[in-house]
């Protein structure tokens, strides 16, 4: 058993240094779109790519809402005049309630149980999400423990859409947590209902299910971006839109 | 004391004649009253005796070639006779509101009959003080008690049951008898005599008296290998009746190991103590595996009897071994061991079949897995067995605790002995008994939950009314006592004393277990001043202004090198907990339940749509692991039969059926039974039929006896 | 065209005459059509399975409007394959699934999405549509199905309880999920027991059911697409890539070499990723912290190489009807290799150490064994199959892309325990590995897509073997490159079909070990 306590040692420390320095190695976030400048006629072609309607043609340019972006990447690919992209990860956004149940105090932030309720997912979320325990991310250094009971549970990470099958599930899990507790929605299904959209088995997203207070947008979020989401939670790390708007431009004095 | 004997036979003797006058459903209620009436008379007699120190003598008439009948109360038989009272007075009552179900089906005056014939025979036995009497009495009574048991007498199984009893109960009385007999030698058959004559007994034949009376009372008291009657039995002995038969006779077969191998055959040998030590382990554990793995309450309750039976007999022996070898005051230990936990069975069995018969009768099934959520319908018997549960798996601050803590620290003592051989047997046989008492928590926190906690797993279950008052006000009595004898052990043993003297030729039990603590006791300078000190900044004297007594702490005193062997106080452990309960609730209401309100949910689920009864825990499922580990024991047989339906992978059902064959059929019962099978069948081959060869037998037989006659 | 489809034809034509009409597929395609009458349906299947030893591949069912079922058999040994066609009389059909096991499911499937009935078959009815939410009667897959409004359309069954089929005295039957662990896919378990061992394990599955073949219909084919790599998250490149071959085999495009062998280099890392994830929740499942450890390292290593080679961790957005959205650069591509060769190397080292650590093997040796001939009757893929005997791959049997020109071996074990399962994924992920380097070092110049594709109507089965086994997917395009039906196969289905197989008869501790050594996916059995 001696080589096993050997191999862990000689392996190191491989654990990311988020969030006290932002994490730089190659291959850890796909990134999201970015609002972007364009003329008109070049907007209208790139709105009209997105299959999601995540690009809406705004004033002298391209908005986006990142809550519909499903990295399918034509947005990018295969245009001439394609949008600017964002390669960080630190894209969660929360809604702050003034319902004493839905908020945390101090006393959270360093400690968390999560429980994970896939309510429709593809996986890939599911297999992000499950990345945190890895050696890369090690969500355990923040106090954030997975739980497979809603009895233990403070957050509840929800990826998918929800799936006719799954409301009562999901809904027996939220009523099971106690107070105070917080839901943390992960991924484009689970925001907006992603490429599968509403149909007689899909509803669209949880947000008109269970009162959600964190979004995290990404077609998979990469671990760092549910991290980001779930300190977010906590109230370690501050909010970010996910409506990202194009800047108007400042008038020239002449 | 006279008196007193006189009303309650004559109340036994109302009783048996009193219901044919009247109509069948007021005989139930005489039931109740003349035998709450004679159970509390028969308390008061024995009392006089146990407490009082009155005695009790009267010769009866006498018969020529045995001697006289003689009927003598000294404090031994006193206190079974109390124990008897005790189980004898809520089990009236009891008895008469159970009897309410049999309204139509069977008579109930044939029930009271027997009832109260047994009653007296209850009382009797204990008291006779001559062979002839004893032998006669206990004849009547395991007639009686077959009566009772194939009450139901249109099953039958019941009555093969109690055939099967009354047949090991005869072979039983042939043992005592036989055991009387070589007692008495050429003597007469009263006890003073034989207690004489037995003093010259030659070592065989000191095994051989004390092998017949161990295994003849064995047969009532329950143990291994004569104890195949008593599940069967327990469980077809009709509700009302099952409380006395636990209660009651089974104490009457310890009442004789005790009687004959430790009174009138005094131990002088440490052999046949450890023959019954290893008898008394093996019955317990074999008691215990069995019970755990019942899905019947009443067969699990009588398994546990037996389990019970075995601790007594283990710690008896014990005492006769500590007798034999020279050591008064540990064989006074063990002896308070045995009898109270004696007392202290009688009162939770009976609580528990009091608890069991309530449910059977108000729910209308006993099998744990058709049981379940009865405490909804039923809170005040399911608080009642809880209590029963906590005492028979020997958790303070009940009765269960005490006596099983002085029974396993008896084992300890073994220490004190030399001979390495018996300190083995000692000590193998103690880790025998842990294991029991640890299964015994098993085995109870099963009967308990399963069937009253949790999902109802059948309409039944879920349909219970609360049990009548003539089911509940026994069972609180009992609860209660449970409570007292557990918190007040100092108490209770040097009223065990008296029993306990004549047989460890003067050494008395509170001598050895209780130090007198207290102040104003009139022994308390028999301890050493610094001693005293020592013990009262720990506390001891707490209570002396107001309690009576030498004090209330349990303990066993050493020598220089080891001042305490062991030590313990219950009552002072009842407060204490009583307090800290009390504290962590009041600090609980006063903090935290004042800033939120306790919610309410439902039990998660894992997020099905219902959770069915059928999705929960089975008493067989929770007791599986017993009976995979213990597989030696218990060798099942699986009868699997998958059914399908259409071609080779589609299954419709998978029905698989687990036979059990007791281990103690397998080896004994039928091994023997077996065997007079075939010598019956070499005897069969004499009857062939022929005239001639009969004569001839007849020829041979005459001639024998002429040679036998000739050369004796 | 392969000489056993000719003389498969010819037997049919002559032991059944005109109840069953062969025909056999044009120029490349290896494919022989069997067109039978309902009333042979059952005889031609079972000679099929049980005589010719052909697999059961999938049960395809479309509304044209005239109903149309295709049973798809395919030879393991590269025979080709055998569409057995037929038609319902009245909606109902004779169920093949007493012979051919391996149909059991795909028949429960269509008897509750399209509402026909297989006489025969004695379990239908709640299974893709869950009874306590739907009821009984709604056939959501037919073409007029308007969606069902959530007041009026929903009859719930009130008083539905799973069907119960151990009778023993004390049985219970122990529900697990769908929500039971931290992070894991919802899935209920019916475990039926008396107390230590499970004696009948049945999963109740399409919890994450999203309707996926009928959203499908109705969008263009390059939008399938995106559903098609949201099948299964996990083995999203695979999925996209069957259903792109698909397209091209209805449209005969034929696509360039850079192409395919970018497409096998980019497979094979899925596969490479796949099994380390497998290996990971193996080593999770029996505590064996450190080793998990090191496996998750290794995952996300290649989490990490397949983002910065692609664009996206999980290889979403590559495949595009005609070949690959983006070129690679020959560096890269190196860079990648290098990087799956010392993961490789990582996997061989954790092996050894795993193969001494008897603690690890006590949970895995002999517990959860599926045999041969049961895992033949239930149809298992993929490395589960393999680890009892069954070594069918379509990169074998059916190559395409380039797996023709690769040269890599199957691994195959017998005993079917947990452990053969674990050493199946060891050494696919080393052959993976390899074929990863061969592929890096000769990647043909060339185009990396076929510019313009027009897309025609026609139907075609696309095919591929999926990191857990082979999948196929079956597309029909009607005019202007509109999906009109997409059949989808998976892996998983026909594994989780042949889960309690191996969960069935061990004790409670070895239920999630066993889950675990089957790796299987809740979402791509569910689509």
């Amino acid at each position: 058993m001696s080589q096993w306590v050997i191999k862990g040692l000689a392996s190191g420390i491989k654990s990311s240094r988020y969030p006290d320095v932002m994490e730089a190695a190659p291959g850890t976030a796909p990134g999201l779109p970015y609002a972007t400048r364009m003329a008109s006629h070049l907007a209208e072609a790139l709105t009209a790519r997105c299959p999601t309607a995540a690009l809406e043609q705004a004033a002298g340019g391209v908005d986006v809402n990142l809550r519909r972006c499903i990295h399918c990447f034509r947005c990018v690919r295969g245009t001439d005049a394609p949008i600017s992209w964002d390669a960080g990860y630190e894209t969660a956004a929360s809604a702050e309630s003034n319902d004493p149940s839905r908020r945390f105090g101090a006393s959270f932030s360093s400690s968390a149980h999560i429980l994970v309720v896939d309510a429709g997912d593809c996986g890939a979320c599911l297999s992000e999400v499950r990345q945190l325990n890895n050696p890369y991310y090690n969500m355990h250094r923040f106090g954030f423990f997975f739980t497979p009971t809603p009895r233990h549970a403070d957050l509840l990470l929800v990826v998918g859409t929800l799936t006719e099958h799954m409301r009562v599930p999901l809904r027996k899990a939220y009523e099971a947590m106690p107070t105070p507790k917080r839901v943390v929605a992960v991924g484009s299904c689970a925001l907006s209902g992603g490429v599968f959209g509403r149909n007689f088995m899909c509803a669209g997203g949880i947000a008109e299910f269970l009162p959600v207070d964190v979004e995290v947008p990404g077609n998979p979020p990469p671990p760092l971006a549910i991290l980001h989401g779930l300190l977010v939670a906590v109230g370690r790390k501050s909010s970010v839109s996910l409506q990202r708007r194009v800047e108007p431009v400042a008038m020239r004095r002449e | 004391m006279e008196p007193l004997l006189l009303v309650i036979l004559g109340l036994c003797a109302i009783g048996m004649v009193l219901p044919f006058v009247f109509q069948e459903h007021r005989a139930r209620l005489i039931v109740g009253w003349l035998g709450a009436g004679a159970a509390l008379a028969l308390l008061c007699f024995s009392g006089a005796c146990l407490f009082g120190g009155s005695r009790f003598e009267v010769g009866l008439w006498t018969i020529p070639p045995f001697g006289e009948l003689r009927l003598s109360a000294d404090k031994l038989s006193a206190l079974f006779l109390f124990v008897s009272g005790i189980v004898l007075l809520p089990s009236s009552v009891f008895a008469s509101g159970t009897l309410a179900d049999y309204l139509g089906r069977y008579s109930i005056r044939v029930f009271s009959a027997w009832y109260f014939g047994l009653f007296a025979t209850l009382v009797l036995i204990p008291l006779s003080g001559d062979g002839l009497s004893f032998l006669m009495l206990w004849e009547l009574m395991s007639i009686l008690v077959y009566l009772l048991v194939s009450y139901e007498h249109e099953v039958a199984e019941y009555v093969r049951s109690a055939y099967l009893m009354l047949a090991l109960g005869e072979a039983g009385t042939l043992f005592i008898a036989l055991a009387f007999i070589i007692l008495a030698g050429r003597g007469a058959l009263d006890f003073g005599a034989i207690r004489a004559s037995s003093a010259g007994l030659s070592v065989n034949l000191r095994w051989v008296v004390f092998l017949l009376a161990l295994l003849g009372f064995g047969v009532k008291a329950g143990l291994v290998p004569v104890n195949v009657w008593l599940p069967q039995a327990y469980t077809s002995a009709p509700l009302p009746f099952v409380p006395v038969l636990a209660g009651a006779t089974l104490n009457l077969g310890l009442y004789g190991i005790v009687r004959v191998d430790a009174d009138l055959l005094a131990p002088v040998m440490a052999g046949p103590g450890l023959v019954a030590i290893v008898l008394g382990s093996v019955t317990a554990l074999l008691g215990i595996l069995y019970a755990t793995t019942q899905s019947d309450l009443k067969t699990l309750l009588a398994h546990s009897s037996i389990e019970n039976a075995g601790i007594i007999t283990a710690v008896l022996g014990a005492a006769f071994v500590f007798v034999a070898l020279g050591h008064p005051a540990v064989a006074a230990i063990a002896f308070a061991a045995a009898f109270y936990h004696l007392v202290n069975h009688s009162v939770y069995k009976t609580l528990l079949f009091f608890a069991v018969g309530a449910v059977d009768s108000r729910v209308g099934t006993r099998n744990i897995d058709r049981l379940g959520g009865v405490i909804k319908v039923m809170p005040l018997t399911a608080a009642f067995f809880l209590v029963g549960a906590l005492s028979i798996s020997a958790l303070p601050p009940f009765n269960g605790f005490v006596s099983e803590w002085l029974a396993l620290q008896t084992m300890l003592q073994s220490a004190i002995l030399t001979t390495t051989g018996i300190r083995i047997t000692f000590a193998i046989c103690g880790a025998i008994l842990a294991l029991t008492a640890a299964l015994a928590v098993t085995c109870f926190v099963k009967a308990f939950a399963m069937s009253f906690l949790g999902m109802p797993r059948s309409d039944r279950a879920a349909g219970g009314r609360r049990a009548s008052r003539s089911a509940t006000l026994p069972m609180a009595f009992l609860a209660a006592l449970c409570l007292l004898l557990g918190v007040m052990p100092t108490y209770v043993i040097p009223v065990l004393d008296g029993a306990i003297e004549p047989l460890t030729h003067g050494a008395q039990a509170a001598q050895a277990l209780v130090p007198p603590f207290f102040e104003n006791s009139p022994a308390h300078h028999e301890l050493p001043a610094a001693f005293v000190a020592d013990f009262h900044t720990l506390g001891a004297q707490v209570g002396q202004s107001f309690l009576p007594g030498r004090g209330l702490v349990v303990m066993h005193r050493g020598g220089e090198s080891n001042p305490v062997v062991f030590a313990m106080s219950t009552s002072y452990l009842a407060v204490t907990l009583g307090v800290m309960l009390l504290a962590a609730y009041a600090i609980f209401r006063l903090t935290i339940a004042r800033r939120r309100a306790v919610a309410r949910r439902q039990v998660w689920d894992g997020g099905i749509r219902r959770l069915l009864p059928e999705m929960t825990y089975t008493g067989t499922g929770f007791s599986n692991p017993v009976r995979v580990v213990f597989e030696a024991v218990f060798r099942p047989t699986m009868v699997e039969d998958t059914r399908e339906t259409v071609g080779k992978h589609f299954r419709a059902a998978i029905r698989r059926t687990r036979g059990e064959n007791h281990v103690l059929d397998r080896l004994v019962l039928e091994p023997i039974g077996d065997a007079a099978i075939s010598i019956a069948n070499a005897f069969a081959r004499m009857h062939h039929g022929f005239l001639n060869a009969y004569v001839f037998y007849g020829l041979g037989a005459l001639i024998l006896g002429l040679l036998i006659a000739r050369f004796s | 065209m392969s000489a056993e489809l000719e003389r498969l034809a010819e037997y049919a034509k002559a032991r059944w005459a005109s109840r069953v009409r062969s025909s056999l597929g044009e120029g490349e395609e290896q494919l022989c059509r069997l067109d039978c009458d309902a009333s042979e349906l059952r005889a031609v299947c079972d000679w099929l399975f049980s005589e010719r030893h052909y697999s059961f591949g999938g049960l395809v069912a479309e509304q044209r409007p005239s109903w149309k079922l295709q049973y798809l058999f395919y030879g393991a040994a590269g025979e080709g394959w055998v569409y057995v066609v037929s038609e319902p009389t009245a909606e109902q059909m004779p169920s093949i699934s007493p012979m051919v096991h391996a149909a059991d499911w795909h028949e429960r499937e269509v008897e509750d999405l399209f509402g026909l009935s297989f006489e025969g078959h004695p379990r239908l009815g709640d299974f893709v549509l869950h009874n306590d939410v739907w009821g009984e009667g709604l056939a959501p897959m037919r073409k007029d199905f308007e969606g069902v409004s959530r007041d009026e359309g929903l009859q719930p069954d009130p008083n539905w309880k799973p069907r119960r089929i151990v009778e023993e005295e004390g049985a219970f039957a122990m529900p697990v999920g769908p929500i039971f662990s931290s992070a894991t896919a919802p899935v209920h378990f019916q475990l039926e027991t008396v107390g230590e061992d499970v004696i009948r394990a049945l999963p109740r599955l399409f919890y994450t059911y999203r309707g996926l073949e009928k959203m499908a219909e109705g969008r263009r084919a390059e939008d399938v697409v995106l559903l098609a790599e949201r099948i299964s998250g996990t083995s999203a490149f695979a999925h996209s890539l069957g259903f792109c071959q698909a397209v091209e085999r209805v449209c005969g495009v034929m696509i360039p070499e850079r192409a395919s062998a970018l497409r096998v280099f980019l497979a094979e890392l899925e596969r490479l990723r796949h099994h380390a994830a497998a290996i990971h929740g193996i080593c999770e499942s029996t505590g064996l912290a450190v080793a998990a450890a090191q496996a998750a390292i290794l995952e996300e290593d290649l989490l990490r190489t397949s983002g910065s080679l692609t664009g996206h961790r999980y290889l979403f957005g590559m495949n595009t009807v005609g070949g690959l959205a983006i070129d690679l650069g020959e560096s890269e591509c190196r860079r990648a290799a290098t990087e799956a060769a010392r993961v490789a190397a990582g996997l061989a080292g954790l092996q050894s150490m795993l193969s001494v650590s008897s603690s690890f093997l006590d949970r895995l040796e002999d517990v959860g064994g599926v045999s041969t001939n049961d895992a033949r009757d239930f149809g298992l893929v993929g490395p589960i199959a393999r680890a009892s005997g069954l070594s069918r791959d379509l990169r074998v049997a059916q190559p395409y892309c380039d797996y023709d020109r690769v040269r890599f071996r199957i691994p195959e074990e017998s005993e079917g325990d947990g452990y053969a399962r674990l050493r199946i994924l060891f050494r696919e992920a080393e052959q993976s590995a390899g074929i990863i380097s061969a592929v890096a070092e000769r990647i043909p110049e060339g185009r990396f897509r076929v510019p313009e594709v027009a897309l025609r109507a026609g139907a075609a089965l696309g095919w591929v073997e999926a990191p857990g086994g082979a999948a196929l997917h079956w597309v029909r395009l009607g005019s202007g490159g509109v999906v009109e039906r997409y059949r989808i196969v998976t892996p998983s289905f026909a594994n989780w079909h042949g889960f309690r197989l191996a969960a069935e008869n061990f004790a409670f501790q070895d239920f999630p070990i066993i889950l675990a050594t089957f790796a299987l996916s809740v979402h791509e059995n569910d689509r």
